[in-house]
């Protein structure tokens, strides 16, 4: 196996994701403010235990919204070569994953509400496997990608 | 080429059933209800027996109506399906996108000597329409065969007629029953039916047969748990009989035919080009036997296009290589497989124990203090069967890549042995935790694909250099440079 990929994904993709982070962490922070609540209304808990269960989803979200977004953009790589697309990506479980061109099916290019605002796309392609994804990129990068990919995976079925 | 074809008319039986199956759900419980509500009089039975008609009137009546309007044909290069009596449906599918014409014969149609034909779609594609015909008898199916397949096979003076490669004997199918494995799933089918029972039976009812059968737990457990493990037993092998009864491979060309089933005989098409894996599976009950059974991943194939199809479902292992040399040739390698490094058999034995650790060290003081019980303190006797297991998964682990053919054999309770050829494999893929990373190790990945989805041949815990290098050798760019 080569060396690792060398393209990045787009910057902006560190706040995007902080953002999703945070809504995410949201209804698990309300539920634990409501335990601790009621931990202190009618259990007979000290009220030690309700602060602890608080500061516990406190410091989850710290980590999730501050600490996690910029390692997981660090370690994201990706490269389209002209016979295979390499991706690298993980913070524990670092994955390496080589897609071969002459197997890709189809690829398209996806935009949730929240990308649209930070003009972020994230590019799908699919082998008879499933889906493979490249998150985040800004949308004419990403639709540069797609079009190459569509265009180099042509190339390698009339080879 | 041909005219506008009707279905056999048991079509319209098994369309007047298929009406009634869909209709009774709906119908059962008011029907249920009222008997009960109103209780058994003259009055409420005469009421329920002329639904009862009404319904059946309809339902055949709807399956008169529905298989007039059934028509099908070949014509040019398609088959064109005419289905619907107020809706009218027309299908067209090009005949070089059919994949197979598959036959199944269900109960209804057996007697009367038809099939249902399904025509499979290639393309994996869950748009593409397939196509049923419920009823056709044997020259029709025939008629019906040539016309499709005949527009794909053009070498027609070359074709034999399909060559039986191995037929499971009575012996050998009861075998299969017996070693199955399957107690755990018939096991749970017969608690759930145990639960019903008792939810059906006055409840003092089952406390005094639990009473009279067996004076203490100690004997209702003695007694009941091997009566409920035979049972399950007996279960499992009356399934496999259901299913595999009569199981010939044939093959002709590049086709395999698989006909099985007791009640419902099942004739099913794979073609050799559409097969991405085989996956040799040798049982807990069969390995010590020297037996296993085989299995194929295939794309975007049949209805239940997730799962794999069973290729033989009991076949001693050292005959094998020799049953795929003729059946599936691509997939006939049997290398020497490469072991694991020494090193990874520490993170093997902590994975199959971690369990037991947590439940040793936290739960068995916790279950102590808290429940009052005993039980956790058993859990530290499991840890040794656990690592146990997990050396042999060790053990059993290996890969090899030989003739652009990659073999990993792993265990997951039962020892498994997977080939897939360079080309079929959609990614490959090396992943690594920290602890892995320390020991040098990680874990490999290839995909295949398998009905709609993606199957995996993982390796884990090999040497990280070697996992790399696996990865590059079977890339795109490898098979150029080595030649």
């Amino acid at each position: 196996m080569k060396g690792g990929p060398a393209e990045r994904l787009d910057p902006r993709a560190i706040t995007l994701w902080r953002i999703t982070g945070a809504l995410n962490m949201l209804p698990l922070l309300v539920g634990a403010c409501f335990a601790a609540l009621g931990l202190l209304r009618f259990g007979d808990g000290s009220v030690l235990f309700g602060v602890l269960l608080v500061l516990a989803v406190v410091v989850l979200a710290g980590v999730v919204v501050g600490v996690v977004p910029g390692m997981r953009w660090r370690r994201w790589r990706y490269e389209i070569r002209s016979d295979e697309v390499d991706l690298q990506r993980g913070i524990f479980w670092i994955s390496r994953t080589l897609v071969p061109l002459a197997r890709i099916q189809h690829v398209d290019t996806r935009q949730g509400p929240l990308q649209r605002r930070f003009g972020l796309s994230t590019v799908v392609f699919y082998t008879a496997a499933g889906p493979n994804q490249i998150p985040e990129l800004s949308t004419p990068i990403a639709a540069e990608a797609r079009d190459r990919i569509a265009e180099l995976t042509r190339e390698q079925d009339e080879l | 080429m041909s005219s506008e074809k009707h279905l056999h008319p048991v079509g319209m039986l098994v369309g007047a059933i298929s009406t009634l199956r869909r209709w009774i759900s709906g119908l059962v419980l008011p029907g249920v209800f009222l008997l009960v509500s109103q209780g058994f009089s003259l009055w409420t039975v005469t009421l329920f027996l002329l639904g009862v008609i009404v319904v059946a009137v309809l339902a055949a009546l709807w399956g008169f109506l529905s298989w007039r309007a059934t028509t099908y044909a070949v014509t040019g290069n398609s088959f064109r399906l005419r289905q619907g009596v107020f809706q009218k449906s027309e299908r067209t599918i090009p005949l070089d996108h059919v994949q197979s014409v598959d036959t199944v014969q269900g109960i209804i149609q057996r007697p009367f000597g038809v099939y249902e034909v399904r025509i499979e779609t290639a393309g994996g594609g869950v748009s593409d329409p397939d196509a049923s015909l419920s009823a056709l008898d044997r020259d029709a199916v025939q008629t019906l065969r040539r016309e499709i397949e005949g527009s794909q096979i053009e070498r027609s003076e070359e074709r034999m007629g399909p060559t039986i490669l191995r037929r499971l004997s009575t012996r050998e199918l009861l075998v299969a029953g017996a070693t199955s494995g399957q107690i755990g799933v018939a096991f749970s089918v017969l608690a759930i039916g145990f639960q019903f029972l008792d939810n059906f039976f006055p409840e003092d009812f089952v406390r005094r047969l639990a009473e009279t059968l067996a004076p203490n737990w100690l004997m209702v457990v003695l007694i009941l748990v091997p009566v409920g493990l035979l049972l399950a037993w007996l279960l499992a092998i009356g399934g496999t009989v259901l299913a595999y009864t009569g199981f010939t491979l044939s093959r002709e060309g590049d086709f395999l035919y698989i006909k099985r089933g007791l009640l419902e005989r099942r004739e099913a098409t794979i073609p050799l080009a559409r097969i991405q894996a085989v996956r040799i599976s040798e049982g807990l009950l069969r390995q010590p036997f020297g037996l296993c059974s085989l299995r194929v991943e295939s794309a975007g194939y049949g209805e239940d296009a997730g799962v794999s199809a069973t290729l033989f479902p009991l076949l001693p292992r050292d005959e094998v290589g020799e049953f795929l040399a003729v059946a599936a040739p691509e997939f006939a390698v049997a290398p020497t497989l490469k072991p694991l490094p020494r090193r990874s058999l520490r993170r093997y034995v902590f994975r199959a124990t971690f369990v037991y650790l947590i439940i040793a060290f936290a739960a068995a003081p916790l279950s102590l203090l808290v429940l009052q019980s005993a039980l956790g303190l058993l859990a530290p006797f499991l840890i040794l069967p656990a690592a146990a297991y997990g050396w042999l998964c060790y053990r059993d682990a290996g890969w090899a890549l030989e003739e652009d053919r990659l073999v990993v054999r792993y265990r997951s309770l039962g020892r498994k042995t997977a080939v897939a050829p360079r080309r079929r494999l959609q990614s490959r893929g090396v992943t690594r935790n920290p602890f892995q990373r320390r020991a040098r190790l990680a874990t490999f990945l290839a995909e295949v694909a398998s009905g709609s989805g993606g199957s995996a041949l993982r390796i884990r815990d090999l040497d990280a250099g070697a996992a790399e290098t696996l990865a590059g050798d079977l890339g795109p760019g490898a098979h150029l440079e080595r030649a």
